[in-house]
């Protein structure tokens, strides 16, 4: 339990006056017996025995200096400390200066209404003052232990912390037969209240080591370290873990430099904003971030933070962040699995599609072809077999019709029969779908600004359709920066109000751009610039916003990136439905650019 | 005279047994149709038959299993298969197996003459 690291703390606490000896006994020499009328302590050695003790000084050496000034004040007189267990079951004496091997036959005394003058005095929360041990039944079991001291009477008092809680027991026991005199009494309470306070501070720092060690322990299972920051000084402080976490070297006090120098140059963006909102005490942020070791090594962390202000009114900020690295790299890795299977699926689909569309269609067209050879060749007879023709052209029509058949069911399952037509506000739509891009923006690095017109009018149309449109562009804008290293990701969504009773929808970003060359292909089916792409999303778009009535463009930004943005009427007639659209006809003009 | 070579047509789908055995007795071949290879197993054609045009994909007993069928019972009518499902893997396999042609549907007149062609000169 005792604790001898302290022992350079307790020389320190005591001053450089005096000559050096061993701590204790310095610190003894130093504790002056009191001089004054009363018989207590002086106020000098009680400051020196405080200092002592918050200075981190071994309990035992404290209890045992406070039992040896005790002892000073009278002849005759030994003083012992006690102290009561975690459990609160027994109390050990912890220091007798003057009973040489007392302390060995003492140290599991039971709590309890028979458990000498120590154990009783804690559960009767009372002092136990015992005049003559050899007619006390309370010493019948333990008389044997004290008289070959020549100990008769025995004085105890029981000690409390500040909050009432029982700490052991301060005990003097006397040589002579007698109850403790009004000078004693006092001395026991002075004494008590001292020896209390080093008990306490010892308990207290005792639990902080405990619950610091637990915390250390869960932040090194957890991988999560905690930070502060202070704004008006750039102070930062480090957990043990988040040092680990950073590889820092544990000795030097953590700079913003070191900081800015572990981050990935890719992520300094994202961190400069981070740190920027905090110092205008923007708070609460959460946010995924990724460090790059000296050796190249990537680690990913996830931030948690928000500011607080001390009681200075200073303004700091505090959190936690978690290494996710492993996480991580088993999500992407999962995440990879699954795009590729999406895609193996949609190309597995599309394909058997095809196959049953061209078994469908070849059934009837290979009837037709047949027929119409054999016809020609009735026809061709001499003479000619008319009613045979006339019989292989009435199966032409019928598998001609056929065929037809086949085309329009296809056309039935690829189209909404009717658009559903409601009330849209395009901001909660947009919102939506950000909602849910949320996590793939994050994991593209994507940093999105949303600037929706406060007074956007509602639209009537089909709001499941106009969001396929939204996540599309959306899609497209961060997949257009998923190469893009040397400049931030920016994503800015906007909508407006346009003249006219229309609304606009912006997607910007600042990715590779467009192709000039292949502007005029953007929009068709199966075009796409995309490894992964089937290139019907642009298309589809296009055609969604058309049945609204509206139009869809795209245009390249001054600096990098594109923009892609629709437009759409407020309150069209109606929603061209897609199922009944007439092909060819009721198609405007499109219009590539604004 | 010559007795016509007899070709049969195995085919589920109706437009094909309606129109095909047509064309084939205006090119100047017997012909007779059956729904499913079953059908055609149980049949008195099957001894007469010169040339067996066969689709390949049929509910029951396939085009492939007939071909077996036919194999185990020493009976070596030499086939012309016939399907919709346009899958180029699907050629080099069947002519492997023995097939003196495979054509996608929808086919040429001419098509299946030199087919026919092949497949008699075999005989």
């Amino acid at each position: 339990m005792a604790d001898f690291s302290h022992e350079i703390s307790v020389d320190d606490a005591i001053g450089a006056a005096t000559s050096t000896q061993s701590p204790s006994a310095q610190a003894l020499s130093r504790v002056e017996p009191p001089q004054n009328e009363s018989g207590l302590f002086s106020g000098e050695s009680v400051l020196n025995i405080l200092k002592l003790i918050f200075a981190g000084a071994p309990l035992p050496e404290v209890l045992t200096i406070i039992a040896r000034l005790v002892e000073a004040q009278g002849k005759g007189m030994y003083c012992t400390i006690w102290l009561l267990d975690r459990e609160g079951k027994y109390v050990r004496c912890a220091t007798a200066p003057s009973l040489p091997g007392f302390i060995a036959h003492w140290d599991r005394t039971p709590v309890g209404p028979d458990g000498a003058c120590c154990g009783t005095a804690v559960y009767r929360r009372e002092p136990v003052y015992v005049t003559d041990i050899r007619s006390d039944p309370l010493w019948d079991s333990y008389r044997h232990l004290v008289e070959p001291y020549g100990v008769r009477a025995v004085w105890a008092r029981p000690l409390f912390s500040s909050e009432g809680k029982a700490l052991g027991t301060f005990a003097i026991l006397y040589r002579e037969v007698g109850s403790p005199s009004a000078t004693d009494l006092q001395l026991i309470e002075n004494a008590s209240h001292i020896v209390g306070i080093a008990i306490e501070r010892h308990i207290n720092e005792e639990e902080l080591r405990r619950s610091e060690a637990f915390l250390a322990e869960a932040q090194r299972l957890s991988l999560t370290g905690s930070f502060s920051w202070r704004l008006d000084t750039d102070e930062i402080t480090f957990s043990e873990e988040l040092y680990r976490i950073f590889e820092f070297d544990y000795d030097a006090p953590v700079t913003l430099e070191q900081i800015v120098g572990r981050v990935h140059p890719e992520d300094i963006p994202l961190l400069s904003e981070k740190m920027d909102l905090a110092r205008r005490n923007i708070n609460d942020h959460d946010y995924a971030i990724r460090l790059r070791m000296p050796d190249g090594r990537v680690k990913y962390l996830r931030t948690k933070s928000y500011g607080i202000r001390d009681r200075d009114g200073r303004l700091e900020h505090v959190g936690a962040i978690q290494d996710a690295t492993e996480h991580r790299l088993s999500e992407e890795a999962l995440a990879k699995v699954s795009s590729e299977l999406a895609h193996v699926a949609r190309v597995t689909s599309l394909g058997a599609l095809a196959a049953s569309i061209a078994h469908e269609v070849s059934q009837p067209l290979s009837g037709i072809i047949t027929n119409a050879c054999t016809g020609l060749r009735m026809l061709a007879a001499d003479p000619p077999n008319v009613d045979g023709a006339r019989e292989t052209v009435r199966r032409t029509i019928r598998d001609g019709n056929r065929a037809s058949e086949v085309i329009t069911r296809l056309r039935a399952l690829f189209s909404k029969k009717e658009a559903t037509i409601e009330s849209v506000d395009l901001n909660e739509a947009t919102r939506e779908v950000i909602a849910l891009s949320l996590s793939e923006l994050q994991r593209n690095r994507v940093i999105l600004r949303t600037e929706l017109a406060s007074d956007l009018p509602v639209v009537k149309g089909d709001r499941v359709q106009l969001q396929q449109v939204v996540l599309n562009l959306l899609r497209n804008a961060s997949d257009a920066m998923s190469a893009v290293n040397d400049r931030p990701r920016h994503m800015v969504i906007t909508t407006e109000r346009e003249e006219g009773d229309r609304v606009r929808l912006t997607v910007q970003d600042a990715g590779v751009g467009l192709d000039p060359q292949a502007m005029d292909r953007l929009f068709e089916a199966f075009y796409t610039t995309k490894n992964d792409g089937m290139g019907m999303g642009l298309s589809i778009s296009r055609s969604i916003i058309e049945r609204h009535h509206g139009r869809l463009w795209a245009a390249p930004n001054d600096g990098p990136g594109a923009t892609f943005s629709f437009s759409i009427p407020c309150a069209p007639a109606s929603v061209t439905s897609a199922g009944r659209r007439p092909i060819g006809k009721d198609a405007k003009p499109i219009m590539r650019n604004p | 005279m010559v007795r016509r070579s007899l070709v049969s047509v195995v085919d589920d789908d109706e437009s094909v047994r309606e129109s095909l055995p047509d064309l084939l007795r205006e090119l100047g071949f017997a012909a007779h149709a059956f729904s499913s290879a079953e059908e055609f197993l149980t049949s008195d054609y099957v001894a007469q038959t010169n040339c067996l045009i066969l689709d390949i994909a049929m509910p029951g007993m396939t085009g492939h299993d007939l071909q077996r069928e036919l194999k185990l019972r020493r009976q070596e009518i030499p086939i012309v298969f016939i399907t919709a499902h346009r899958d180029e893997t699907v050629r080099p396999r069947v002519l492997e197996q023995g097939a003196v042609e495979c054509l996608f549907k929808p086919f040429s007149e001419r098509a299946l003459v030199e087919a026919l062609n092949a497949a008699l000169r075999v005989s």
